[in-house]
């Protein structure tokens, strides 16, 4: 599969790193941003409907499918400022919704608490980084990459035309390798993240956070700990879908948009 | 001058932890997450006393040098902390002690710099030190991010040379260690300071390093075609940056069994060095390559080569690694063969390896050096 078909590619040097941004949609249409997880293989699928109401950016974050490495990455603050300057080179000053899946909601949550004045509406998409004790996170390094695939959606087949039909193919190893690795500097040490829980009730955009009921890897019992924690939030939760929340649900889809609009 | 007038004859003892209790062999990983209910400590206990014996016996044969290293969450060795062990043998000892070594980053590289002047100033100068970036597995038991691990290895060997070759107080400002007072006592009774190698698997990094700083190069893991590039390579980047290029440089590994005659030889030796390759060395491709631990074409690299860990058959072992079971004539010849091969004088030895019993050692240790290493240096005659 194509993953990139019909998108605009914009190529960009933010701060010295070579940055990659999908462009979907009319330039002048109100600003969807969306931060994506930690591998990028499922492609970009579900992000095509947004394209209808609104003009969809998908940057590749630093170390992460065709965008380059970044010097001198050490922690999330490093992304957050990168994509404050990669905002302003796209004009993107005020009125912005942003949508973060898993990591990239951890990443947006950062982004919102400091960078609020830029956005409109928030979306966090079963955002990783929160200590719930009593509905933990899978820790994602303990997971052997092969059976990785298995518990980021309810219904497999969704993954099937991502995966490689050679499972020891060379090519998609390497880049899973490339996108951990990236994970790793900024989330071995730091699996949760110290700014979020401090900070988030300075944070008041209206914001939606949105669940699998069958998410295997950030249980949906964590829904309430960041609707509890982000002051102006609902907290919505969709049933036969998992992790890949997006990729599994038309609904969830349709959600965002409308939430959006 | 050839390699063979300065042999140098290490005896390196992993200090397994043996015998395994039954269902270790349907464990993917005999390391990192291998149960440590798995260790019996009065097992333990026998063994480290046996063990002690036989690092004193190789001091009294006459072996230049006892080596031993470090490794976490493992049956591989029950050496966890080397320092300990060389601390504990010392007082016993004359011959020079190898450790070969705690992974600066995983320890606060000022207290390690004294922990080694410590062994030096002890042992009155018998010390050599390596600084192991660590396999794949140590990060995933110790709290240190992979990612950053060649950053944080590189920046503390600088601390643990600075401070052992620059007079104290002083400060110490860097990315991952930061020092108001770098002042270690003691200092070290080598000048200036104890020899130091960079063991690594032969990554362009450690070699780089290594050839940089002008520190000594010892490679494990690889097999040996490809540590000959290795050495080739490390010591044209060590001439490049103006260091000295000489046979010390390189340390390189034999695992060798002498007895009566080659049948033999192998029989006695064969099943534990199957079980070191099958069982001790038994893990799984993610332990060994952390996220981050390697760099992204490094990988690539990896997972398109053969590995050692815990699949073998004896004639590939033999064929690609430096393995040599028989008479003493055949051995001394064998490793007569790998130095000049590599040009280097310095030999680790593996003469105890896997669940060998005590009185193979015993043998092999005693035959290695009452027959081989008196063969190895008449050869030094032979090319003069």
């Amino acid at each position: 599969m194509n993953a990139t078909e019909g998108f605009e590619k914009l190529h960009l040097s933010v701060n010295g790193t070579d940055t990659v941004v999908l462009a979907l949609g009319d330039a002048a249409a109100p600003p969807l941003v969306f931060f994506h997880g930690a591998g990028t293989f499922h492609g970009w699928e579900f992000a095509r409907p947004w394209a209808a109401q609104f003009r969809v950016l998908i940057p590749h974050h630093p170390g992460f499918a065709e965008s380059g490495d970044m010097d001198g990455l050490r922690e999330f603050g490093d992304f957050v400022l990168h994509y404050g300057a990669l905002f302003d080179q796209l004009g993107l000053h005020r009125d912005v919704n942003l949508v973060g899946l898993s990591l990239g909601g951890r990443l947006a949550a950062r982004f919102a608490i400091s960078q609020q004045h830029r956005l409109r509406r928030l979306v966090l998409v079963a955002p990783a980084g929160l200590q719930v004790p009593e509905a933990p996170m899978e820790d994602l390094f303990r997971i052997p990459p092969e059976q990785i695939p298995a518990k980021l959606v309810k219904n497999f087949e969704v993954l099937l035309p991502w995966l490689p039909t050679d499972p020891h193919d060379l090519d998609f190893a390497v880049d899973r390798y490339r996108e951990t690795r990236t994970v790793a500097i900024v989330a071995w040490d730091e699996p949760f993240d110290r700014v979020i829980p401090r900070w988030m009730s300075t944070m008041t955009v209206p914001t939606l956070v949105m669940w699998g009921a069958d998410d295997a890897l950030i249980p949906v019992g964590q829904g309430k700990a960041w609707a509890d924690l982000v002051p102006d939030s609902e907290l919505r939760v969709f049933d036969d879908a998992g992790h890949l929340l997006l990729d599994e649900s038309p609904a969830a889809v349709q959600a965002v948009a409308e939430f959006c609009a | 001058m050839s390699v063979l007038d300065e042999l140098e004859f290490m005896f390196f003892h992993f200090l397994p932890y043996t015998p395994l209790p039954d269902g270790y062999k349907e464990a993917d990983s005999l390391w990192v997450d291998y149960p440590n209910t798995n260790f019996d400590p009065v097992v333990g206990h026998e063994l480290y006393k046996r063990y002690w014996s036989e690092l004193l016996l190789a001091d009294k044969l006459g072996y230049d040098a006892i080596m031993v290293n470090e490794h976490h969450n493992t049956q591989y060795t029950m050496n966890p902390a080397p320092n300990l062990t060389a601390a504990a043998i010392i007082p016993h000892t004359s011959c020079r002690i190898g450790v070969f070594g705690t992974p600066p980053n995983f320890e606060q590289p000022n207290r390690l710099a004294e922990e080694y002047a410590m062994l030096d100033v002890m042992s009155g100068g018998r010390l050599e030190v390596a600084f192991p970036l660590g396999t794949g597995m140590e990060y995933w038991a110790n709290s240190v991010n992979p990612a950053t691990a060649r950053a944080r290895f590189r920046e503390a060997i600088d601390v643990i040379l600075k401070a052992w070759t620059q007079p104290g107080p002083m400060g110490y400002a860097g990315e991952f260690y930061n020092y108001r007072y770098l002042n270690p006592w003691p200092t070290p009774y080598q000048k200036p300071h104890p020899p130091a190698y960079i063991v690594g698997s032969g990554s362009e990094e450690t070699v780089e390093l290594a050839a940089e700083l002008g520190l000594g190069y010892s490679v494990v893991f690889i097999p040996t075609s490809a540590q000959l590039k290795v050495f080739d390579r490390y010591r044209e980047r060590l001439a490049h940056h103006g260091h000295e290029v000489n046979s010390k440089k390189v340390t390189f590994g034999v695992m060798a069994y002498v007895a009566e005659n080659d049948k033999q030889a192998e029989e006695e030796f064969m099943p534990h060095c199957m079980y070191f390759f099958e069982t001790g060395l038994k893990t799984t491709p993610r332990y060994l390559m952390p996220p981050g631990y390697l760099t992204v074409p490094e990988f690539r690299r990896r997972i398109s080569s053969a590995d050692v860990h815990g699949s073998a058959n004896w004639d590939d072992l033999t064929a690609i690694n430096r393995i040599v079971a028989g008479t003493p004539e055949k051995v001394a010849d064998a490793i007569a063969h790998w130095a000049e091969e590599a040009q280097a004088s310095r030999i680790s030895l593996n003469l105890a390896l896997g669940d060998m019993p005590h009185w193979k050692v015993v043998k092999n240790l005693t035959l290695f050096a009452e027959e081989v290493i008196p063969r190895l240096r008449a050869k030094k005659v032979a090319v003069v």
